[in-house]
């Protein structure tokens, strides 16, 4: 049974179809980037997936269970975890507040303490190497310092499918050799499905997923293994294309 | 007879629902343009009513001249806020602009029972009426109809046809926006402020005409709730809306308390009141952007 | 277990001025009817801050809660003081009704209001505030614009000597009580999961959601909690003490601001600023009422406008960064 299903997902705005007609399947323990230009439908695929929106048409099946229109803050403990394109600390907690936040209310809610939790986050705090910073206010984070430590406190929430969002942007290439390193080893450790969304940055593309898919203008281009699909010929028209003529502009 | 009733209390409803437009339409200019819910703004309709009381009573002159004295006042009184306390707090946490738009209202009050005492007073503008087969209309209360009106037409054309009016248009809509398309943001928040409440004290010259011995220090905490109301109805952030959803409040509001009235063992005014109350909090439920709203 | 009574640490202070303000009232001649001025802002001031210091929504119609409290305990007392067995029980049930009311009050407001953000939010809780007052005059309903007198109906039930205990002691001692369970409430709230949950929603609303948090229910969690306890103070300084109630002087926004301005002063969002804010502002009130009775709130108005533009953090707030890594850490919060 795959963890995570889509059949046929729309989703509109207005006029606008942010996601048409989409259909993916996600295994356990799987790693998969999912890239797609600018606009091309990927936050709100992320969106659909976590319960932010929700889809005029089709259906969401997590673990064989439908969850289309269950709202968000229920599907976080059943182990849907994410991180925002555009970091969203909880700007006057302090870092181990805010790692420990995820490990409260993810899969582990209502079976671990306060400070249970509080020790749940040194640990994914020490992973990410923001062990100076953990008493310091998120908000006087750096943007690549937030982003590592909302991943710490998607991980804190000991996921089943983790969905990152361009998690990796701005970073510099030493740190995102290190960020694959360590987010193999906890796929591989606690059996996590991780889905990247990955614009720009091929090397962690390469080095991280096993599976990629291309999204353009909402919909599902190519599902492929990673090597096959980044020599597929559209993906080389749509994708690097694009980003070769919109430079390092983020979406 | 309850229909000749109801007529005449409508047509008064609509003479006042003008004004209640004009009273209304800063506090959606203020909160369009920064955001900030001005909750001492009855208080300013307050000084607008003191402003023609001391015009007409003190120096003999028509509340005619009260209005642009008002406007004049109203704008070196928006400057003043704005510049010592509001322009601080446009990032700040809400509470902040909440809580310093209260104390600003307390303060003009206080001032005012200072300078006036607390005693109701009131002036006749004595210009004649037209007698209705339903009713009689005070010429004053059709000026002030008329008045209101011609508020609400220049500010329109100031919102559509000037300059100013169009960068506080595009402030509105996207304020980050404007400021990279080369719009003096700061200045347009100072400008729509001062506008604001002067639009809002010269609301308060008309508002004199309805309330023959209304005028007192306190009387503005009243037309906050309503203005609220109708801010609300009219879409919160449109001053157009503001003035369409006066209208409609003078006439609802008008409309119920002909009908309370009828109900024996009830105290109808307060009915009336509440009614607004009933009214606002049902259409936040149902429509928080405003019957008028866009979205 | 050491470790979890550390963190309670900060009730210290808190605990420490209640039981000085007391001791002051108890023993100095003259001291109480001041020192149980002082416990009423601060009770208010802890209560209101639980809810808006935590969530950071700003309920404007607070004062809801503390009149409908007051009318549960006019409603129970004026219906229930001619059962002459129930003695002092008309007081418990006074207090019920008052938990009553306010209880239902929070979360049909809780349903409602606390769906909007903000300005809307405010001015919904305005309009709650003064739609219920003007239906309770316009519906002529518990007495209407002229209101409940009950205090001749409580000292026929209880005796001279007893009532006059209850309005000169009891109702500020209670008063006291309150203060001391919405620090204790707040302090426990701060240190557990709601404390966690409603800072994500302080800070992200949406994020929170997505990260697990039912938001619904802890903003709701909190408001009750705020609502229930301003609901006591009612009941007990307003309406027990005074002995009567009227629409026209419980439903008056000017006493949410009283609790704003308190907590204000103190430092939103802590735990020492309420009191802290209720001795200044209840001391200061006290003063300003006798050297220049009438000028109290034109003193204040330019005062709190110079607080919020300079100190917004308040005191505690400003404290608090002060006694950052030192040994005082541990007590300030």
């Amino acid at each position: 049974m795959a963890l995570l299903r889509l059949e046929n997902v729309t989703k509109r705005f207005g006029g606008l179809i942010a996601v048409n007609n989409l259909s993916l399947e996600i295994q356990e323990g799987e790693a998969i980037g999912i890239v797609g230009p600018n606009g091309s439908g990927k936050t709100t695929l992320f969106n659909v997936i976590s319960g932010v929106f929700f889809p005029e048409e089709g259906r969401v099946i997590y673990e064989g269970k439908d969850i289309t229109r269950m709202p968000s803050y229920k599907r976080a403990p059943l182990g849907l975890g994410r991180t925002f394109q555009i970091p969203r600390p909880f700007g006057s907690a302090s870092v181990r507040e805010n790692v420990a936040t995820g490990a409260m209310f993810g899969t582990l809610a209502g079976k671990v303490s306060v400070d249970d939790c509080l020790e749940i986050a040194d640990r994914y705090i020490q992973l990410v190497g923001l062990e100076e910073h953990e008493s310091k206010e998120a908000l006087t984070l750096t943007p690549v310092e937030k982003k590592m430590m909302e991943i710490a406190r998607a991980l804190a929430m000991h996921p089943k499918l983790l969905l990152m969002d361009e998690a990796m942007a701005g970073m510099h290439p030493k740190d995102i050799d290190k960020t694959v390193a360590f987010l193999k080893k906890i796929k591989e450790e606690e059996g996590i499905s991780i889905v990247a969304m990955v614009e720009h940055i091929m090397r962690a593309v390469v080095g991280f997923a096993e599976r990629v898919m291309v999204i353009h203008q909402g919909k599902k281009l190519v599902d492929a293994p990673t090597k096959e699909a980044l020599e597929d010929q559209r993906v080389v028209d749509v994708y690097f294309g694009h980003a070769a003529g919109e430079g390092n502009a983020k979406g | 007879m309850i229909f000749e009733l109801l007529a005449g209390n409508l047509t008064h409803g609509l003479l006042l629902g003008g004004v209640y437009g004009v009273a209304t339409m800063g506090l959606s200019l203020i909160f369009g343009v920064i955001n900030v819910v001005n909750v001492g703004h009855g208080q300013f309709i307050m000084v607008g009513a003191f402003v023609t009381l001391i015009l007409f009573t003190a120096l003999g002159l028509s509340p005619v001249i009260a209005i642009p004295v008002a406007l004049i006042i109203g704008m070196a009184l928006g400057f003043l806020f704005f510049y010592t306390v509001m322009r601080k707090l446009i990032k700040a946490p809400e509470l902040a602009s909440l809580l310093a738009t209260f104390a600003v209202g307390i303060l003009l009050e206080e001032l005012a029972k200072l300078i006036f005492g607390a005693d109701f007073r009131g002036y006749y503008w004595d210009v004649g009426k037209i007698i209705l087969p339903f009713t009689t209309i005070p010429m004053s209360k059709l000026y002030a109809f008329i008045g209101s009106i011609a508020i609400a037409l220049f500010l329109y054309f100031w919102f559509s046809k000037t300059r100013s009016g169009t960068a506080v248009r595009s402030v509105i809509e996207d304020s980050e926006g404007a400021r990279v398309c080369g719009v003096n943001v700061d200045w347009i928040y100072a400008l729509s402020f001062a506008i604001g409440i002067g639009i809002t004290v010269m609301s308060g010259v008309l508002l004199t005409m309805f309330i023959p011995v209304g005028i007192n220090p306190y009387m503005g905490g009243a037309y906050t709730l309503k203005a609220f109301v109708i801010a609300v109805l009219g879409g919160l952030t449109s001053p157009y809306g503001a003035f369409f959803a006066g209208l409609i409040f003078g006439l609802v509001e008008n409309g119920a308390y002909t009908l309370f009235a009828l109900i024996p063992g009830v105290a109808p005014f307060s009915l009336t009141v509440s009614l607004a109350f009933w009214m606002l909090f049902f259409l936040l439920l149902v429509k928080p952007t405003g019957l008028l709203g866009k979205k | 277990m050491k470790k979890n009574i550390v963190k309670y640490y900060p009730l210290i202070p808190v605990l420490a001025v209640y039981l000085i303000m007391f001791l002051i009232g108890f023993f100095m001649p003259g001291m109480w009817q001041m020192v149980a001025l002082l416990a009423f802002y601060c009770a208010l001031g802890q209560s209101w801050n639980i809810f808006m210091g935590m969530t950071g929504y700003v309920d404007f119609g607070y004062v809801t809660f503390i009149a409908l409290g007051t009318y549960g305990m006019s409603l129970g007392i004026t219906y229930f003081s001619q059962f002459e067995w129930l003695g002092m029980g008309i007081i418990v049930i006074g207090l019920i009704l008052a938990m009553f009311l306010a209880a239902l009050a929070a979360l049909l407001e809780a349903a409602i209001a606390l769906r909007l953000r903000g300005a809307y939010f405010a001015i919904a809780c305005i309009g709650i505030n003064e739609g219920l007052r003007y239906f309770i005059e316009g519906a002529k309903i518990w007495g209407g614009s002229e209101g409940l007198i009950f205090f001749g109906a409580l000292t026929q039930s209880l005796g001279r000597e007893t009532v006059n205990q209850l309005t000169t002691f009891w109702a500020d001692f209670s008063v006291f009580v309150i203060a001391a369970l919405a620090a204790f409430l707040n302090m426990h709230y701060m240190r557990s999961k709601i404390g966690y949950a409603l800072t994500a929603v302080r800070e992200d609303e949406d994020a929170a959601k997505v990260m697990g948090v039912n938001t619904t229910k802890y903003k709701t969690l909190a408001f009750l909690t705020s609502g229930l306890l301003g609901a006591a103070v009612g009941a007990m300084a307003w309406g027990l003490k005074l002995g009567h109630v009227y629409p026209g002087d419980v439903f008056v926004i000017h006493y949410t601001i009283e609790c704003i301005v308190v907590v204000l002063l103190g430092g939103a969002g802590t735990l020492l600023g309420p009191v802290v804010g209720g001795l200044i502002y209840g001391l200061s009130k006290y003063w300003l009422a006798i050297i220049m009775p009438g000028f109290q709130l034109l003193i204040f108005a330019p005062i709190i406008i110079i607080i919020i533009v300079a100190f917004p953090e308040g005191v505690i707030g400003v404290l608090k960064q002060r006694v950052k890594r030192t040994a005082l850490e541990k007590y300030i919060v």
